[in-house]
């Protein structure tokens, strides 16, 4: 409890000796309530990082890897499938549908994963809305198989 | 009247049973303590979902400069012709009343709506829900049609659903409840949403048992679709616990060291709120309108999520005090067996002692 940024002026400090409290909840529980410098986020437009003192943030997450640095968060990694995240210059707060440890990543579930996607592809005729669907799937899978053999992006 | 050796094997079969219910009573308490446990861990994430909707819905140009309405598949209010009803009950009986009570809810409910003329799909999740529903009524006819044109170089696919009676089976869920996932949960939304958004159904109705605490617990009717105002639960009818079960409850849970109140909101949630609704500009990194889209779905998973997770509680609560009270009547049934048995026992030795004394006397 070192300090408190004040939310009555929205004078928002930057760089100082801060940390980012960071919690990623998944519908299941709260998965990691912990501080860090720096976290890597897989939002849908591309990696974004946060730092202390950021800006206000909401993004859509896709799939891809969490990564926390520095601060208590222990340099941990998450895979996350579709999550939403709120930045706030003192806080990060993820919302993930999933969040797997790449370590205990299934394989071939992610295989399976991007066959599914491939064959719902194939299948979609000329329904648009599947093709969007076929190629999350796909993305899914190909960035958790990333993920498990550690060359995410 | 039956001798000693007959009521000493009663006896013997009625502890049996006792020590049957008494484990069953210990197992349901710690299933209850841990489904408890489950539905509050996921409180954050819905309460975060819920904030960050509202607070997107405040902030955003999500309404149609014309109507003024938010425009969204999922909010569009339709005339009630098709309703779809997801039942709740559980995968097991032994529960007292819990099986029925939600079957009488529901029944009530979609005969009321048949005789309004409405069609009604049945949707039931857990065993119990589906045998009862699956030899009443037929299940729905669908049809997946393919179209192909430009020399097959392109097809159309489509479901079409011929209907054939007032109330059919639209779906069954058999696996939702034994570990309820969310992955599993969110397919099972996805094709509601999908149905309700090609309009095959106007509105969707839930029934489960609400769970709050032990004590406070309510079969309810809680409407689903279409959207009227995020984060409220929309509920039409509800059957609250007579007294007497809630003092049986009570008492059941009492003996297994359960509290009868309702958790407290941990700091944790009470941050929940906050989500996404900092007095802040926020950037948005993706377009709030496709934020909104994304959303919504997630919406109405994680209220079937969180039915699902307090109707497991209410089922194992429900188990603890049927078992609880059959503990008990076995401890009334051997005490009152026990006292017949030392009648007949004593009645057969001052017989007997009748018997010497007379013959003594007559000699």
């Amino acid at each position: 409890m070192a300090e408190t940024t004040q939310n009555t002026d929205n004078n928002i400090t930057t760089g100082g000796s801060g940390h980012l409290q960071v919690r990623l909840v998944t519908p299941d529980r709260v998965l990691l309530d912990a501080t860090a410098d720096a976290v890597e986020l897989p939002a849908v437009g591309g990696y974004l990082e946060a730092l202390y003192g950021a800006a206000p943030l909401l993004a859509e997450l896709g799939a891809g890897e969490v990564r926390l640095h520095g601060g208590t968060s222990n340099e941990k990694k998450f895979f996350v499938a579709w999550g939403f995240v709120e930045v706030l210059p003192d806080r990060i707060t993820i919302l993930a549908e999933t969040a797997i440890i790449p370590s205990e990543i299934d394989k071939a579930e992610a295989q399976e994963e991007i066959n599914a996607g491939q064959k719902m592809w194939q299948e979609a005729g000329d329904n648009a809305l599947q093709y969007d669907q076929a190629n999350d799937l796909t993305r899914q899978g190909e960035e958790k198989l990333a993920s498990a053999e550690g060359r995410s992006l | 009247m039956a001798n000693v050796l007959d009521l000493r094997r009663r006896i013997r079969s009625v502890k049996n049973t006792r020590q049957i219910t008494k484990a069953m009573k210990m197992v349901s308490a710690a299933k209850l303590r841990r489904a408890q446990e489950r539905a509050l861990q996921a409180r954050p994430y819905a309460q975060m979902l819920t904030s960050v909707l509202e607070s997107l819905v405040r902030r955003t140009d999500l309404y149609n400069g014309q109507t003024g309405e938010i425009v969204h598949p999922l909010l569009v209010e339709r005339e009630e012709k098709n309703v779809l009803l997801l039942v709740i009950a559980g995968d097991k009986g032994f529960a007292g009343g819990f099986n029925s009570n939600i079957g009488k809810a529901a029944q009530k409910f979609f005969l009321e709506r048949a005789a309004q003329g409405q069609n009604i799909d049945l949707e039931p999740i857990g065993k119990k829900a589906i045998g009862f529903y699956k030899k009443r009524f037929p299940a729905a006819n669908y049809e997946k049609t393919e179209e192909h044109y430009d020399n097959d170089l392109s097809t159309h696919y489509e479901t079409i659903r011929h209907r054939g009676a007032q109330i059919e089976v639209a779906a069954e869920h058999l696996d939702l409840l034994l570990r309820t996932e969310f992955g599993a949960v969110s397919k099972v939304a996805n094709d509601i949403i999908a149905r309700y958004t090609r309009a095959e159904i106007d509105s969707v109705y839930l029934v489960y048992n609400e769970f709050k605490s032990v004590i406070a617990q309510r079969v309810v009717v809680e409407k689903l679709l279409p959207i009227r105002k995020l984060g409220t639960h929309e509920i039409t009818a509800a059957e609250e616990m007579t007294e007497e079960q809630k003092e049986a409850a009570a008492r059941s849970a009492a003996s297994e060291g359960i509290s009868v109140f309702e958790p407290e909101e941990t700091v944790m949630e009470q941050e929940a709120k906050k989500f996404g609704t900092a007095d802040v500009d926020y950037i948005f990194d993706t377009p709030p309108e496709q934020i909104f889209e994304h959303l919504m779905p997630r919406y109405i998973t994680t209220q079937i999520f969180h039915a699902l997770l307090e109707s497991v509680a209410a089922e194992h609560a429900a188990r603890m005090t049927a078992t609880d009270a059959a503990t008990k009547n076995a401890g009334d049934l051997i005490d009152s067996l026990s006292l017949t048995m030392n009648r007949v026992r004593q009645a057969a030795i001052t017989k007997e002692i009748i018997e010497i004394v007379s013959g003594a006397a007559a000699l």
